[in-house]
């Protein structure tokens, strides 16, 4: 369960305080699927950032199945993300310097966990890369990459994956495959899935569907 | 951990080309280092176990005058009662004059001669060319055995007769290397002949530059014996000293320079850490997103700095490790050019525990000057992922920082200390390093300030080149720091060499003569002048010379007991050559007290400034003289100092006139007027065949041997500025990487807005181009000035601008600059830019 109460983050714009987001609280059950759509600089990135541990709020409180995460420091939030949070972002983020294998064996290697290479490669079967395993990330296509950083993101089994824009650097085809996915592996693991979409037709097919206007919550509906 | 091992394994797989100029960094600091102290080491072993050998004995008693008997009868008492003794024999050496009888050979040339008695050597060997071992049958009946190189200056063969003051003698074989030969610089090729036909020759009879010696061979540890000599002549001027102690002395020296040569390398390897320090920081930046992506994945800051220091540290280790290497080409070297001129049992091969000790240098360097730009790391969040924005800048008031920044400074100092051997030097290097670099680096800072003013006057390409200068990020000051401090080091060298060579020059010391005569006898002045005069025009000046010891300071006798005092017996236990005169010469003035104004009656000296520093004396204080037996006490009148820039003598005591005249005295006198090399010849036989116990010194052959150790010493210096240099352009290339991600951009902006390839050519040339003219200009300015300082106060000598030297140093600092510069970031030019706009 993911609870966000009263958020607000301001950023430094020159000499002005920038609101991103303003008093913003959701509550996100386990297991649910929730789009966040909205305009660009609307939030919706911001937010799930904020939901990761990647970035501290100005205000308010989030808690992870209880786990104030707010409270949390550097380490902690580190911890968090490698047990229980996976995160896709829209330019993939892939390590240049590692193989597709080696990005996704990188988090097991983090928390030492144990048959970490055999588990990369049913994440790569998974994902349908599996002879693609020793490629380097820029030898990838955008969509191959992004199968990539999704296995990586299922390396350590979270309970919650946070994806942010995940198609929107790639083509029709490619979007849809990797939505299809995700989507997949949200069934099957019945894990917490948060995607943040310009694409209404991809935000539609969510349990739940959030929408953003200049940082605060303006709708909050589930799908039927 | 496993994750650390991997990923550090990945990431050297990955980036190691990116790290290779912190590698070469490395590699040339350590191997400089290395290069340096295996040099020195394996001289001190090749010169320095062999202490034994130099002394051809375990104990040398000597002296400059005549063994009184009654001193004789100590040292034979003392060494009896000790029942230690193995061998003895009795050797004597001077500097004299040789020509070949053959009256139609006409060189002459300075020798240093000794007289020596069986059985020499009574430790070590002597091989004569041929692979003949040395029989002193050889020497019998007038025979002489003498250094290869006087056979080629004299043009004589094996069997021919030379001349040596009044007697002849018959050359019965050559050597290259004699026993106890190796002591250094020699003005004269070493002849040997019988002790006893010194006197017979008459060589002895009138010269103050004759040290006798007497030397034992001992069955034990000759240090107790030592010891108890000296108790017993203590009061004399003999010396005695046991090579276990010349060992030691020699041992020191050579220590105390190992360690500052070992400074010299830390401070390429200093350098080499700037360049680490600069390429650490250019990986960070290149390393931000991995960091971040590091991050958002779960691993902890310490985590992933654990990584890039672990990558480091291996680079550093096999970086020294390669320093290593070259430092063993670097000697390989060495080798291949001096060795003729370096001892020819030495070794060439770097040393396990130098090196070992190289590479735990390299390691630690790499480590303090990586810490504080790996600290950055912290700084990176993960939110970077989300919004770009340069978060890796460090708080001011960082403590962690600071903490770093004092623990690599003390590192620092701790690895100075160590290599200095000395926590005073050590501090003083780090001291010296941080002015100059301070010095330097504001001059930098003023340099660039007033380029910026002055950027709008120059056309497109190069305005865009100074704003080049100033774009964030940017590495001009520390470009200009490193490659200015590389010219200043090997400029200053240049300069100091080009002053030296001509302060060695006889055409702009008018006063500097080009023959030397003395031990001229009083009947033989006029005559001798006479002859002068018909040769070359001059009418000579005489001054009379009285050979005197000083006996006592102040009514007390030197106590040569005292190991520093003994360390200078040699300068003040000697015979030295006085003068007495009514006037101060053109070349002296006075420097404390008043030249002969007292009227009191009492014999007054004045004495030369180094020599009463020396003494430790004052003007009132008394010097009393033994003057062929008499002594005779002078209060100091004055310190007087000598110009010998403009020098024709150089006397270290004048007495005021009214004591000296009775005593026996000889006479010296100079040629000035520049006569050719035959005519100088010429002179010089026709003087020693008419008054061979004349002595006289060909300056201009002095001048040669000197110009030819001032050219190796240069050498040696430039070759380890030229490191510097190296050092400093590896800086530069690992700066241009620091930035290149901000040309590559830039470029793609200015070519989007229809700039040309060529347009961007002439910006990147005019760029590095500026960077290299302000390189040289800081390097070659204080350059000028500290080998103006240097001349002026250390070396004593005459200092001259020499402004090609300043022009052409300038010139070739913008040129390798330039093309070094230019060429590291020449693939710039050929990125398409839409890709490069993309990416940002």
């Amino acid at each position: 369960m993911i609870t966000l109460s009263n958020l607000t983050k301001t950023v430094k714009s020159g000499i002005e305080e920038l609101t991103i987001l303003n008093d913003v609280s959701l509550a996100i059950p386990e297991g649910q699927f929730v789009s966040l759509t909205g305009a660009s600089g609307s939030g919706k990135s911001t937010l799930l950032g904020l939901m990761a541990g990647l970035d501290a709020p100005s205000s308010g409180r989030i808690t992870i199945d209880g786990d104030e995460v707010t409270a949390m420091n550097e380490d902690g939030l580190a911890r968090l993300r490698s047990e229980k949070i996976g995160f896709v972002f829209q330019s993939f983020h892939l390590i240049p310097s590692l193989t597709a294998f080696e990005n996704v064996l990188i988090p097991m290697e983090i928390i030492g966990a144990a048959n970490a290479k055999s588990r990369t490669a049913e994440l790569l079967e998974e994902i349908g890369l599996s002879d693609r395993g020793h490629h380097y990330p820029n030898e990838l296509s955008g969509g191959e990459q992004q199968r990539v950083a999704i296995a990586r993101a299922f390396a350590n089994k979270p309970k919650i994956l946070l994806a942010d824009e995940p198609t929107g650097n790639l083509d029709t085809k490619n979007g849809q495959h990797i939505f299809e996915l995700m989507e997949a592996l949200h069934h099957q693991r019945n894990i917490t899935l948060v995607l943040v979409t310009h694409d209404p037709a991809l935000a539609a097919k969510a349990q739940r569907q959030v929408v953003l206007r200049d940082g605060m919550v303006i709708s909050d509906e589930v799908n039927r | 951990m496993r994750f650390i091992l991997n990923l550090t394994a990945r990431e050297i797989r990955s980036s190691w080309k990116r790290l290779l100029f912190f590698f070469l960094c490395i590699a040339l600091g350590v191997g400089s280092v290395v290069a340096l102290r295996s040099l020195i080491q394996n001289l001190t072993r090749a010169v320095g176990t062999d202490a034994r050998a130099l002394m051809t004995a375990d104990i040398e008693v000597s002296s400059t005058s005549d063994f009184a008997p009654a001193d004789i009868a100590k040292i034979e008492d003392v060494v009896n009662t000790s029942g230690i003794i193995d061998g003895r024999n009795e050797a004597i050496t001077t500097a004299s004059m040789a020509r070949p009888v053959d009256p139609e050979n006409p060189n002459t040339r300075f020798v240093e001669l000794k007289g020596v008695e069986p059985p020499f050597p009574l430790v070590g060997s002597f091989e004569l060319d041929g692979g003949l071992a040395f029989d002193h049958k050889l020497l019998e009946n007038d025979g002489a055995v003498v250094a290869r190189i006087l056979l080629e200056d004299l043009n004589v063969k094996i069997g021919d007769r030379i001349k040596i003051g009044e007697g002849e003698f018959t050359i019965r074989g050559s050597f290259d290397q004699e026993p106890g030969g190796s002591s250094g610089f020699r003005l004269g090729a070493r002849v040997f002949i019988e002790r006893k036909a010194f006197d017979e020759a008459g060589i002895t009879r009138n010269s103050g530059r004759v040290r006798r010696r007497i030397l034992y061979r001992t069955t034990d540890n000759p240090t107790e014996l030592v010891s108890e000599l000296r108790n017993a002549l203590k009061g004399t001027t003999i010396q005695v000293q046991s090579y276990r102690e010349t060992q030691e002395n020699i041992g020191e020296q050579f220590t105390r320079t190992e360690n500052y040569l070992a400074l010299t390398g830390l401070l390429i390897l200093v350098l080499g850490g700037v360049g680490v320090w600069n390429v650490a920081r250019a990986f960070v930046e290149q390393k931000r997103k991995t960091v971040a992506v590091l991050k958002c994945l779960g691993a902890g800051g310490m985590k992933i700095i654990s990584v890039y220091l672990l990558q480091i540290l291996t680079l550093g280790f096999v970086g020294s490790l390669f320093g290593v290497v070259l430092a063993q080409l670097g000697l390989l070297f060495v080798r291949s050019r001096f060795a003729a001129e370096l001892p020819e049992n030495m070794s060439y091969a770097v040393g396990v525990s130098t090196a070992a000790q190289g590479v735990i240098l390299g390691v630690l360097i790499s480590m303090i000057f990586s810490a504080l730009p790996l600290l950055q790391v912290r700084n990176i969040k993960p939110r970077l992922l989300l919004r770009d924005e340069n978060n890796v800048s460090l708080r001011r008031l960082d403590p962690i920082k600071w903490i770093l920044g004092g623990l690599s400074i003390s590192g620092l100092l701790g690895l100075a200390v160590w290599q200095a051997g000395s926590i005073r030097v050590g501090l003083l290097f780090l001291g010296g390093l941080a002015a100059t670099s301070a010095v330097l680096y504001i001059a930098a800072i003023i340099l660039t300030l007033v380029l910026r003013r002055l950027r709008s006057i120059g056309p497109f390409a190069i305005s865009q080149a100074i704003n080049s200068l100033h774009r964030p990020g940017n590495q001009t000051r520390i470009i200009l720091l490193a490659v200015g401090l590389g010219a200043f080091v090997v400029l200053t060298v240049q300069s100091l060499q080009a002053n030296l060579l001509r302060e060695f020059d006889f055409s702009s010391n008018q006063r500097l003569p080009s023959l030397f005569f003395v031990d001229i006898q009083k009947s033989q002045i006029d005559p001798l002048a006479a002859m002068i005069a018909t040769r070359v025009d001059e009418e000579p000046e005489t001054t009379p010379t009285v050979r005197a010891r000083i006996a006592f300071i102040n009514g007390q006798p030197i106590d040569f007991q005292q190991r520093e005092v003994r360390q200078q017996q040699g300068q003040i236990g000697r015979e030295f050559a006085v003068t007495y005169r009514e006037k101060l010469d053109d070349n002296e003035s006075v420097i404390a007290g008043g030249w002969w104004t007292s009227t009191d009656g009492v014999p007054e000296v004045s004495v030369e400034q180094e020599m009463a520093d020396r003494l430790k004396i004052l003007p009132g204080d008394s010097i009393t003289f033994d003057i062929s037996g008499r002594k005779i006490s002078a209060r100091v009148a004055n310190i007087r100092k000598l110009d010998l820039r403009n020098t024709r003598t150089a006397f270290v005591f004048v007495f005021r006139p009214g004591t000296l005249e009775s005593a026996p005295q000889s006479f010296a006198t100079t040629v000035l007027t520049r006569i050719s090399a035959t005519d100088r010849q010429r002179l010089q036989r026709d003087v020693l065949a008419a008054y061979p116990n004349v002595q006289i010194f060909d300056v201009a052959d002095i001048v040669a041997t000197v110009q030819r150790l001032v050219n190796n010493f240069v050498l040696a210096i430039s070759f380890v500025g030229s490191f510097v240099i190296l050092s400093g352009i590896l800086i530069l290339i690992g700066s241009v990487a620091l930035t290149k991600s901000q040309r590559i951009y830039e470029n793609a902006v200015l070519k989007t807005l229809g700039a040309k390839r060529t347009t961007l050519a002439a910006i990147l040339f005019a760029e590095y181009g500026i960077l290299g003219l302000l390189s040289g200009i800081i390097g070659s300015g204080f350059a000028v000035l500290l080998s103006w300082a240097v001349s002026r106060f250390a070396m004593n000598i005459s200092w001259e601008f020499d402004p090609l030297l300043t022009l052409v140093g300038v010139a070739a600092t913008a040129g390798i600059v330039m093309i070094v510069g230019a060429t590291a970031s020449f693939d710039v030019l050929f990125r398409k830019p839409l890709q490069t706009l993309r990416s940002q």
